[in-house]
């Protein structure tokens, strides 16, 4: 392949076929996007939260639009891990994108269990643990601003499993940067972020909140970008596991910038609601920079921001 | 999806009607499934709004497709301003549309404000099943001022009106009228009720269905973000004991509780149509 340029990265024992890959959640088991996209394009398929027993998740209603953003309340709605490999597994068999299981608990010992099931199924690449869920009352988010917490997960899922971890972090937590170290010493191989930080709307007519009865929700969306960008930059200093960028990511030029600030990737979410094909063009679009700019690999550029 | 604008109609105050080509080799809608149309150029408005079918109209060279909506927000309001000849960024279609029974010689269509949109289309098709049908159109609306469809109504069905403050036709809401139509043996009670409106309005039908126990599916709106089964945002809660399954409508996308006791439908997916008896309405509004 000589003259191509090479896009592919490395995240622990796994490797992308290119940086690009949808965020947990906004992905379902991604059979839902089988008529919009090839996902044997994506660097890796990021499948929804799992969690030990099936959940119904939060109540109506669980999704408001804001300003260049969503707010949203979906509470880990999920089939629960076994039917998760025994319905929406065998679908990644015919599938040769990296695949990654998001996974999602109220305890610690739900977690392991999890992973632990998990790490048996030859198909699942890695696991990005969800420490930083907004919207369950226990466990989730509360777990990822605890650095005493995080260290205790991380030492635990790493012992559970040999598949690649990456830990997912919550922009709830005061400083980060101690948070991806801490993951990053406990033998994590990755870390993403962000997760949607908490937010409100409320309707002046009924003065209740537009997301009813679950009140405050996660923000997603372009809305949410230079403050995830922001805090990949500051990660990046801290830490040399790969980082993965998340955050209103909507075109090639947002996932260059988390690549330019220390992303290794980048997770697309909300912005596959908008246009179902976008990583496609993301893809393309980061493909064109390098040509243009004469890079050979995503590699050289991952970090090379100039002060 | 880039579907061309054939023609863009002001009916008056805030509603719109709006014809799209259907490209040759896509799939034709049926009455109750919807589409979902980019309604800006950049982040605001950000999602895509659902909206759903109006009418299926066979053109020249190609079918045609009409949605009909009520412009109140950003999205809408974008929409309205865009003129034929222009592309619009439109999926779909989406969801599971209405069951007709062929069989049938009478049904009734009861609509909330703008509500009567979906219903359009279901009228023509129980026509094309039996062109003898007898279609009673019950069509609620606050006021006077928001009629703008009466004509169009009259030539799909029998209209009676309802209006809130008694502005026009009968004094009370869309229900009362059914339930008086029904007391009074003007509709009957086997005739199958196809209904969409306000949420408020739906719940009360509910009720009305088991007092007088008529069938009635319902077309159902709930805040979405995809429209496709991925974000799960439009989930509604259903009673365990009463859903229907069948291979018209597959309900894929149901998550039962571990119990059993809680289970949700996405209405993007599962829907919008629903059978009224399957929605815990009581919890969905709470």
């Amino acid at each position: 392949m000589s003259g191509a340029n090479d896009l592919s990265v490395r995240i622990g024992q796994i490797k992308l076929k290119n940086p690009v890959m949808p965020a947990s959640g906004t992905f379902g088991y991604g059979q839902e996007y089988e008529s919009f996209i090839d996902l044997n394009q994506l660097g890796a398929v990021i499948v929804k939260g799992t969690t030990l027993k099936p959940r119904t998740g939060s109540f109506p209603r669980r999704s408001t639009e804001t300003a260049s953003g969503m707010l949203g309340s979906i509470g880990l709605q999920n089939v629960g891990v076994e039917r998760f490999i025994k319905d929406k597994l065998p679908y990644f068999d015919n599938i040769d994108s990296c695949l990654i299981v998001n996974v999602g608990g109220h305890s610690i010992e739900e977690y392991i269990e999890v992973v632990d099931i998990l790490s048996r199924e030859k198909r699942v690449d890695a696991l990005e643990i969800n420490i930083s869920c907004p919207n369950v009352a226990k466990g989730g988010m509360s777990f990822g601003t605890d650095p005493e917490i995080v260290r205790d997960l991380v030492t635990r899922v790493r012992d559970a499993t040999d598949k690649t971890i990456i830990i997912k972090l919550t922009p709830m937590a005061k400083d980060l940067r101690p948070m991806a170290e801490i993951c990053q010493q406990c033998g994590a191989q990755g870390v993403s972020l962000i997760n949607a930080p908490l937010g409100m709307a409320i309707d002046i007519e009924t003065r209740r909140s537009k997301l009813g009865r679950n009140i405050t929700g996660g923000l997603v969306g372009p809305a949410i970008k230079p403050i995830a960008l922001h805090m990949v930059w500051q990660v990046a200093q801290v830490v040399d596991i790969p980082i993965i960028g998340i955050g209103g990511i909507s075109s090639a030029e947002d996932a260059l910038e988390f690549i330019i600030a220390g992303a290794t990737a980048i997770e697309i979410g909300t912005w596959n609601f908008v246009n179902p094909g976008i990583m496609i063009d993301v893809i393309e679009g980061i493909k064109n920079y390098l040509k243009s700019h004469a890079i050979q690999s995503v590699g050289e550029l991952i970090g090379s921001f100039e002060r | 999806m880039e579907y061309s604008i054939l023609d863009t109609q002001c009916l008056g105050g805030p509603y719109y009607k709006l014809t799209l080509k259907i490209p040759p080799n896509d799939p034709i809608p049926s009455p109750g499934q919807f589409y979902t149309i980019r309604c800006s150029d950049g982040t605001s408005p950000l999602l895509r709004r659902p909206l759903s079918v109006h009418r299926i109209s066979e053109g020249k060279d190609s079918f045609e497709l009409e949605i009909l909506y009520q412009a109140v927000g950003k999205g809408t309001q974008w929409l309205s301003g865009r003129k034929r000849g222009e592309g619009l960024d439109i999926i779909g279609p989406f969801g599971n549309g209405f069951i007709l029974d062929p069989a049938v010689s009478e049904s009734v269509i009861v609509a909330g404000g703008i509500g009567i949109a979906p219903l359009y289309a279901l009228c023509d098709d129980l026509r094309t099943y039996n062109k003898d049908v007898n279609i009673t159109i019950i069509w609620g609306v606050r006021n006077r001022t928001e009629l703008f469809y009466e004509t169009q109504c009259g030539e799909v069905g029998s209209l009676f009106i309802a209006t809130d403050d008694g502005s026009h036709g009968f004094h009370g809401t869309a229900n009362e009228l059914l339930a008086r139509m029904i007391k009074k043996n003007r509709v009957s009670v086997h005739a199958p009720v196809y209904a969409c409106g306000p949420t408020a309005m739906l719940r009360g039908l509910g009720v009305m269905s088991e007092t007088f126990d008529f069938a009635c599916q319902v077309s159902l709106e709930e805040h979405m973000g995809c429209g496709f089964g991925a974000c799960l945002s439009c989930a509604i809660p259903l009673k365990p004991e009463s859903i229907q399954k069948n291979s018209r409508w597959p309900k894929q996308a149901l998550q039962w509780s571990e119990d059993g006791n809680e289970v949700y439908s996405l209405v993007c997916k599962d829907g919008p149509v629903y059978d009224i008896r399957e929605v815990n309405w009581d919890e969905w509004s709470k």
